[in-house]
């Protein structure tokens, strides 16, 4: 019985899109349709919203009122635009991407302008009930911005201090993901048999899935059952004199958990770069390293001229990627440092900017905190990429 | 069967004008090949009568009637593409049947014609094959085949044979030809390659840069060019130039450059028309130069020439002759000269031109 | 001899003579020498071949050990889920544990909600995918055919879509989900999952699209389509590998997600594996074994899929940056 619910209810939900897709076209249809009768504007800005509210009424509360401005501000939009800038052309192209993007800009850009909006207000255990009710929290210009820099998001951490250690976390991560795939590829683009075979199991740390890898891993570290221990205990018995140099088992998750994240991190990271950089390898023509071989050139000389050249336009977009994801990278922390009781000497940005949201609750602060992160990283990627095309002018 | 007319098309492609004023006219039952270089304005031309382009100004009329609002599938036309654009998850017949298909004939008339397209093309084995199954010049017969069963008024080729190797692209010119005289339709063709203008066309339309250049029947085009650059591009291999000035003294019109110097009778060229020291080109055909034959009337006075290079084609050779530091090419029959010869040249003056070197027409008879 | 005088001052005939007499003695020389030569290259060409062999199995040995490293886990936690209660905080570290036992399999599927949350994920993920996928397909095909006001900052926002921290969305559309009352339901989670992939999506769509010639669509409008028409007859059906992609991508990014689902979901009768199975594994109290088992019984089929079909995956992948 249980599934055919779901079934049921999946199902419905499936139709209403479809259903609201029918619509969506329709009603840029009638935009492209209409848009030069002198009626137009009038008739839309006041029947639509109407229609809207009575339909839609109900079932928004109390903010029934915020949206039916914020619809009235974008459909007033979206008929000048039609109007005035398309003038009715283009009618396929914009039929045909109106459901994704207006999926993304309800799923997206909304979540987006949203977080900007809570920014300046104080949204946060206390004030949420009241929110619920009302859709009312309490406007508090740049309080909220002040405190990401002032306050800590968690109880000792600065943030100076995330900001340095999510620095430290990207580019270690970013080194060695960069470093093993290389190699890996290296020795892979050699004449040897099994090729496949390696390949398919030097992908598996990525092909499974992120929890079960994570937690598996944060598993080996554990102090008394971890892999990782056990094996430093052997080690020790079996040659006592290591003891001295200070080599055993560790508290990995208590004392060093960034260290712990950042090897299993890169674990987890090394078969991406290894795929796209062995892609990039094998594209190389041969006849390269037959002019090089011809000219005297050593090994090492043909890496560096040749092989690392030709595979930069494959890997830099890759690299890049690498970074953001890395930068972003909430998962690994969290499921390794973070329910309750967890640690947070690991902490990056975003993972604080989570925990300060879901486990402290602090809404609007975790809002200011999340623009600041993108500001940051978008300020990163326009300079990196202004670097990258002066460089490549060159 | 339809006729077709261009009336003063003009294409804008943001600020780059593809196409200005063009005045082209197909008669009904007509073979038209309109060719020219890449980047002419042919294909251009060719797919705004297909609907495939919007016109910027101008009109485009099929039997009188103005279309250039019409959507492609409602101008009864045909075309078949360069690349053949044959549906790959389709097989043959189904490629063959899908604009009926469209259309909603019924079943026993697309049977029909497709069976008879198939026949005409011989390709009704491959009718229950793939397109990725076919070899090119088999997927080029598809494509013309699938344009046949539309029955449509105006038939478009565009540069169909340019994939196709040099073997393969004789065989299906042949067909093509066939394929007219069968069809008895009016036919738009566009190519690059000069030969097959000269041999499938009734009329030829030659354009350059966006303009129509010369039309006419393939023997005017060839034998009449009206331009330096029609007599350039049309017939193989390519005419030889001389550029040079007139020297009108007495009534005597000669043609002086640093190493050749020929008379200009009246009979190629009005005195009228040329002043003295104007700057001129002089045409020859490769064909019309007479290597080490004695004076002739019709010939030109001897010139002195050195063979740099000769290539043998059989019973005919190409010459390579440098007549001081003006190298020109001759096409004559076989005898086994070799390079570092001394070779006296005269030319026939039957197919000489000349032309202004500033207007760049014809200005002889 | 003749050879005391200088060759300049020769005339021809001597030249010859001493042309024949230098190449006889050079020939003599070749002769003597030819056995040792011959020697001299045999034992290079078999270093050369010795060296090529060690290299090839340091090679192999460092490749083995890279294998062996990225597959050590999972073996662990084949051989956790294997045993038996009373020995799950042994510090044994064999791969078949003695007493080997599926107990904590049964148990699993017994005595917790995991066929459950096998089946909400399942739901979700190909609902979300579905949606995804067929929004992507013509969103995709409009940025790879037209020109239209407003294509490049779309193009950009898709791209800059990718740099929004993951965490940041999350919060809106938990308070946007809360406030329309489908907190831990179905209809939330797809509702939070359908767009997330959707830029990555029409990137991979779109650059497939692009390597399909136009003249397709064309012939197809000449023929009498329209220009839906064209698209949803001819393109749709020769996009299939790449479709495939893209659902694919879709469907594990959906079935792997934890986050997201953390936040709506908070009843264990609506968890998707991922949230169950992290329940098994909490700080103080881990069911080992049945995390183990667990782990296992959603980790292989997504393995066997994604081998399956990486060879699609990857040329997918590269071609989007290929072309692009």
């Amino acid at each position: 019985m249980e599934l055919l619910k779901s079934l049921y209810e999946v199902g419905w939900f499936l139709l209403l899109i479809v259903a609201g897709v029918g619509v969506l076209e329709g009603y840029f249809y009638t935009h492209f349709r209409f848009y030069d009768r002198k009626w137009f504007f009038p008739v839309l800005l006041s029947v639509v919203p109407l229609l809207f509210w009575g339909i839609f009424g109900n079932m928004l509360g109390g903010h029934t009122f915020a949206l039916w401005l914020y619809f009235l501000l974008a459909e007033g939009l979206i008929a000048a635009f039609f109007r005035y800038i398309v003038k009715g052309q283009h009618t396929v192209p914009y039929m045909l991407i109106a459901p994704a993007f207006v999926g993304l800009a309800l799923l997206l850009v909304y979540p987006f302008v949203f977080e900007f909006y809570l920014s300046f207000h104080d949204l946060k255990l206390t004030t949420i009930m009241a929110w619920k009710e009302t859709g009312q929290i309490p406007f508090v210009w740049f309080k909220q911005y002040v405190n990401v820099f002032t306050t800590s998001p968690l109880n000792d951490v600065s943030i100076w201090m995330l900001l340095w250690r999510t620095f430290l976390w990207t580019f270690t991560n970013v080194f060695f993901h960069v470093l093993g795939g290389f190699a890996l590829a290296l020795l892979l683009n050699n004449n040897i048999k099994g090729k496949g075979i390696y390949r398919t199991l030097l992908v598996i740390p990525w092909a499974m899935p992120q929890v079960v890898a994570v937690l598996a891993m944060r598993g080996e570290f554990h102090a008394e059952n971890g892999f990782v221990n056990i094996l430093l205990n052997r080690l020790v018995e079996w040659w006592p004199a290591l003891a001295n140099i200070g080599i055993g088992p560790v508290q990995w998750l208590s004392n060093y958990p960034l260290t712990t994240c950042t090897i299993i991190n890169v674990w987890l990271g090394i078969p991406f770069m290894m795929v796209v950089i062995l892609g990039g390898l094998q594209s190389i023509s041969k006849s390269y390293y037959d002019a090089a071989d011809i000219d005297g050139a050593t090994y090492f000389q043909k890496l560096r001229y040749i092989t690392l050249p030709l595979v930069k336009p494959v890997a830099m977009p890759a690299i890049t990627l690498g970074t953001i994801w890395t930068f972003n990278n909430i998962n690994v922390i969290y499921l390794v440092t973070g329910q309750a009781g967890g640690t947070e000497k690991a902490d990056i940005l975003v993972s604080a900017m989570y925990k300060a949201a879901f486990t402290y609750n602090r809404y609007s602060y975790s809002a200011a905190f999340a623009i600041v992160i993108f500001i940051l990283l978008f300020s990163i990627s326009v300079f990196y990429l202004h670097g990258l095309d002066a460089a490549k002018e060159d | 069967m339809a006729s077709v007319e261009f009336k003063n098309i003009v294409k804008r492609f943001k600020e780059n004008t593809v196409l200005n004023g063009v005045n082209v006219d197909i008669k009904d039952k007509e073979f038209l090949v309109i060719v020219g270089p890449s980047g002419c304005g042919k294909s251009t031309l060719l797919r705004m009568l297909a609907g495939l382009e919007t016109v910027t100004d101008g009109d485009i009329l099929i039997d009188g009637e103005r279309v250039n609002e019409y959507h492609p599938s409602k101008r009864n036309i045909a075309m078949v593409f360069q690349d053949y654009a044959l549906y790959p998850h389709m097989t043959v017949a189904e490629n063959m049947s899908f604009s009926l298909k469209l259309k909603k004939t019924p079943q026993e008339d697309i049977d029909a014609r497709v069976k008879e397209a198939a026949a005409t093309l011989q390709i009704t084995q491959y009718l229950a094959r793939k397109p990725q199954a076919l070899s090119g010049g088999q997927r080029q017969r598809v494509a013309i085949g699938r344009a046949i069963v539309r029955k449509p008024k105006v038939f478009l080729f565009d540069e169909p044979l340019s994939n196709l190797d040099a073997k393969l692209r004789e065989e299906m010119r042949v067909e093509i030809a066939k394929l007219h005289q069968r069809l008895n339709a009016t036919i738009l063709y566009v190519t690059h390659d000069q030969v097959e203008a000269m041999t499938l066309a009734d009329r030829i339309v030659v354009m350059y840069n966006g303009k129509v250049q010369q039309e006419g029947t393939p023997m005017e085009v060839y034998s009449k060019p009206a331009n330096l650059f029609v007599a350039g591009f049309i017939g193989s291999p390519t005419m030889n130039f001389l550029r040079g000035k007139a020297a009108v003294k007495g009534g005597k019109t000669e043609f002086i450059s640093n190493d050749i110097k020929i008379t200009l009778p009246p009979s190629l060229l009005d005195p009228k028309t040329v002043k003295d020291g104007q700057e001129i080109v002089v045409g020859v055909r490769p064909d019309d130069i007479s290597v080490d034959v004695p004076a002739k009337e019709g010939l030109t006075e001897v010139l002195e020439g050195k063979l740099d290079v000769s290539e043998l084609l059989g019973h005919r050779e190409n010459l390579y002759i440098y007549i001081g530091e003006t190298r020109v090419l001759a096409n004559t029959d076989a005898v086994g000269r070799t390079p570092g010869d001394k070779v006296k040249v005269r030319f026939n003056y039957a197919n000489m031109h000349v032309f202004d070197k500033a207007t760049e027409k014809r200005i002889s008879r | 001899m003749i050879d005391n005088k200088k060759t300049s001052a020769m005339s021809p005939e001597e030249l010859s003579e001493k042309y024949e007499k230098t190449k006889e003695s050079l020939d003599q020389l070749r002769g003597m020498l030819m056995p040792f030569l011959k020697a001299q290259y045999e034992k290079n060409r078999k270093s050369l071949e010795r060296r090529e062999k060690i290299k090839i199995f340091l090679i192999h040995l460092v490749i083995i050990i890279c294998c062996f490293i990225c597959i050590y886990p999972l073996l662990r936690i084949f051989s956790i889920s294997l045993r038996p209660g009373d020995k799950l905080f042994s510090t044994d570290l064999s791969l078949i544990p003695d007493g080997a036992t599926f107990s904590a399999y049964v148990s699993l599927l017994k005595n917790t909600n995991f066929l459950r949350w096998l089946w909400n994920s399942l739901v979700i993920t190909i609902a979300t995918s579905f949606i995804g996928v067929s929004l992507a397909s013509t969103a995709a095909y409009a940025f790879s055919r037209f020109r239209f006001p407003g294509k490049k900052i779309g193009m950009i926002i898709l791209l800059s879509s990718q740099m929004i921290p993951a965490g940041m969305l999350i919060l809106p559309l938990f308070l946007m989900i809360m406030k329309m009352n489908l907190m831990n339901s179905y209809l939330g989670m797809i509702i939070a999952y359908s767009v997330s992939s959707l830029p990555f999506s029409i990137w991979i769509l779109k650059g497939y699209y692009d390597t399909i010639p136009r003249s397709l669509e064309e012939a197809a409008l000449v023929d009498g389509t329209s220009a839906v028409g064209a698209f949803w007859r001819i393109i749709l059906p020769l996009s299939t590998p790449a479709l495939s992609i893209a659902f694919l991508f879709n469907f594990t990014t959906a079935w792997n997600e934890y986050l997201v689902a953390r936040v709506v979901l908070f009843s264990s009768q609506q968890y998707t594996w991922t949230l169950g199975l992290f329940e098994l594994q909490g700080q103080y109290l881990t069911q080992w074994g049945m995390f183990a088992a667990g782990s296992m019984l959603v980790t292989i089929p997504v393995l066997i899929v994604f081998l399956y079909s990486s060879k699609w995956l990857i040329s997918g992948l590269t071609l989007g940056s290929v072309k692009g």
